[in-house]
């Protein structure tokens, strides 16, 4: 299954919490805390084609411009699934990734997840779970890390393949 | 084997994360971690490690000039069990679900039922003995005594609450007064329970609680913080436990910050007492801990920084390290932790658990022979840069070089594995070995460009 990567500039390792106005990019394969997932990948079959990562602040100065040319990615590099995270308790990258989610699940034939912590996340987990399929997952440095990858991307070969997700609702808000 | 190690220390990390009493005094030390590093700064300027230093402030502002600035550490450092009561109960009756300011007051008021009040030892001169709370009870000394009675006595007020034991006052009666209404069953249990507590330990040969506590358990536990293992092994599972994305300190200091603290506050003391030239009993301290057991951060990955910075042949490893390393210098590598990533990354496990550990066990050995000097128990923020940490929290340059000798020791260990790294990334840069379809190669950055 054709996969891309949702991350923020630090999850992709591409700068700290001041770098919040880290340019839209996009990388081919995994970069950064891919690693931290990739056996799950392979375990699950899971192809990965490319990382985006984008800062929040950029994200925001330039929402609709940012989710067009993501889904024109989606488009060109046939993907069938986009997971957006782990976004941990990042709010403001939480609140990104869940909009891009809702944008490429109205505008594209692709399905796309989004991993959070239920921590500073209580107002968009509820704005948005009723609209994409939100993954729980521990806070940063919370208890529970590698399980939840685990399920992030179980969930997204079901969602990316248009499985039941009754089986893993447990895993879900 | 990392799986199974991590189902191990998933539960233990779950366990003492969720446990009440265990966060009730994390987080009470927490709440007072400020005014600590507020008054370390007055008592760093009181005692400034520089020769002459105090002769110059005597010359400017008069022979009095630290009698001031002694004020403050007064109000603080000397108040310190009490200080940690109030924030404990406050926490603790905030975890239970009950109202936590009046739990911080009950479990003041329960800790001061059980200090002594008299002094027979001291009297005026009509022979009356001076009557009030001393110090001496109320630092360090009272620290364990204080926890307990944080937690007994906000456990007791919730217990009685939860029974329903309350005055419910009518409704239109404003919130305050019927909140003040309502703690006061609840509250008179409590202090009906350490009142009797006073009797029953004034019947014994110890005659107060802070004589019972230290003998009995302070004293115990603190001579477990005193043997050389206690810092490494909390070095070792703070960081173990951040390699599977655990924040390792939250989860090892419920254990060990009471008795890292008491440690701290004991030598802050005898550094009150006598200044620079004071003779200080421990050598591990929370500054300790903090300056001489990471450099950047968790797994003291300022050394693979400066690998990364001036070693890596691959473009993600070189940015990463351009990115990283001023956040870096002053502890923080949030960035390297999840996106180099060190999280789950068996290649940099080895380097990531060894360098802490190999840093704290040289830091102990060297102070033990005295190559360096033992630190004050002075708080200073973690994010003060290598160099001047060592320096201010020992008053030694000697201290300041020797953090730079562990410094670059830590880049000789993580440089073989870092390669390792350096090596797999470069490959990938160059073959796209992690692409497997061809028409990704179309893919570049100017798909997504703005400009």
């Amino acid at each position: 299954m054709r996969t891309l990567l949702f991350f923020d500039q630090i999850q992709a390792g591409k700068g700290g919490k001041e770098h919040t106005d880290v340019p839209l990019s996009v990388e081919k394969g995994g970069i950064g805390s891919y690693a931290m997932f990739e056996k799950y990948f392979k375990q699950e079959g899971l192809a990965l084609v490319a990382t985006m990562y984008a800062g929040a602040d950029f994200f925001e100065d330039n929402k609709q411009e940012c989710c067009e040319k993501v889904v024109n990615l989606i488009q060109k590099v046939k993907a069938e699934v986009v997971i957006c995270g782990p976004t941990y308790d990042y709010d403001r990258y939480t609140q990104t990734a869940c909009h891009l989610a809702e944008y490429i699940n109205k505008n594209s034939e692709c399905r796309a997840i989004v991993c959070c912590a239920p921590e500073k996340n209580h107002e968009t987990i509820e704005e948005y779970k009723d609209k994409i399929v939100m993954v729980k997952m521990p806070k940063k440095g919370g208890v529970g890390l590698n399980e939840s990858l685990h399920h992030m991307v179980q969930i997204a070969k079901y969602v990316g393949s248009n499985h039941s997700l009754e089986a893993l609702s447990m895993y879900l808000y | 084997m990392l799986d199974k190690l991590e189902n191990v220390l998933g539960p233990i990390a779950e366990k003492l994360n969720n446990n009440k009493v265990l966060i009730a005094i994390r987080d009470g030390f927490l709440i007072s971690t400020p005014l600590i590093i507020g008054a370390s700064v007055f008592l760093l300027i009181q005692n400034f490690p520089i020769n002459g230093y105090s002769e110059f402030m005597a010359s400017i502002f008069g022979e009095n000039w630290s009698t001031y600035l002694g004020a403050v550490s007064g109000a603080t450092f000397s108040l310190l069990a009490m200080i940690n009561v109030i924030c404990i109960g406050y926490v603790y009756a905030r975890e239970l679900g009950s109202e936590g300011m009046v739990g911080g007051i009950v479990a003041l008021v329960s800790f001061l039922i059980l200090t002594p009040q008299s002094h027979p030892n001291f009297v005026n001169d009509a022979g009356k003995s001076f009557s009030g709370f001393a110090y001496s009870n109320l630092g360090s000394s009272g620290l364990f005594l204080g926890m307990i009675c944080a937690i007994v006595s906000v456990l007791i007020f919730n217990k009685i609450e939860k029974k329903g034991w309350v005055i419910k006052m009518p409704a239109g009666v404003p919130p305050m007064v019927a909140m003040s209404f309502s703690a006061l069953i609840p509250a008179f249990f409590s202090m009906t329970f350490f009142f009797l507590l006073r009797i029953g330990v004034s019947l014994t040969s110890y005659n107060f609680a802070h004589d019972m506590i230290m003998e009995v358990l302070q004293a115990p536990l603190m001579g477990l913080g005193r043997l050389p293992i206690f810092p490494v092994l909390y070095q070792f599972f703070s960081t173990l436990f951040w390699f599977f994305g655990i924040n390792g300190p939250a989860v090892t200091n419920t254990v060990f910050s009471p008795i890292t603290t008491v440690l701290t506050q004991e030598n802050l003391s005898v550094f009150l007492e006598f200044g620079m030239k004071a003779d200080l009993p421990n050598i591990y301290t929370a500054s300790f801990s903090d300056f001489f057991g990471n450099y950047g951060g968790g797994g003291s990955t300022l050394s693979l920084v400066i690998c990364m910075l001036f070693f890596a042949k691959s473009q993600r490893l070189k940015q990463l390290g351009r990115l990283s390393i001023v956040p870096g210098i002053f502890g923080v590598n949030e960035m390297v932790i999840f996106g180099l990533p060190v999280v789950l990354n068996p290649i940099i496990l080895v380097p990531f658990i060894l360098v802490p550990v190999m840093n704290i066990s040289l830091g102990y050995i060297a102070t033990a022979i005295g190559l360096i000097p033992r630190t004050f128990g002075i708080s200073i923020p973690w994010t003060m840069p290598i160099f001047f940490s060592g320096w201010l929290a020992t008053g030694s340059f000697k201290a300041a070089f020797f953090q730079i000798f562990l410094l670059i020791l830590g880049i000789l260990v993580y440089y073989p594995f870092f390669k390792v790294l350096d090596k797999q990334y470069l490959e990938e840069e160059t073959k796209g070995l992690e692409s497997e379809t061809d028409e990704l190669d179309d893919i570049s950055l100017s798909d997504i460009s703005f400009d």
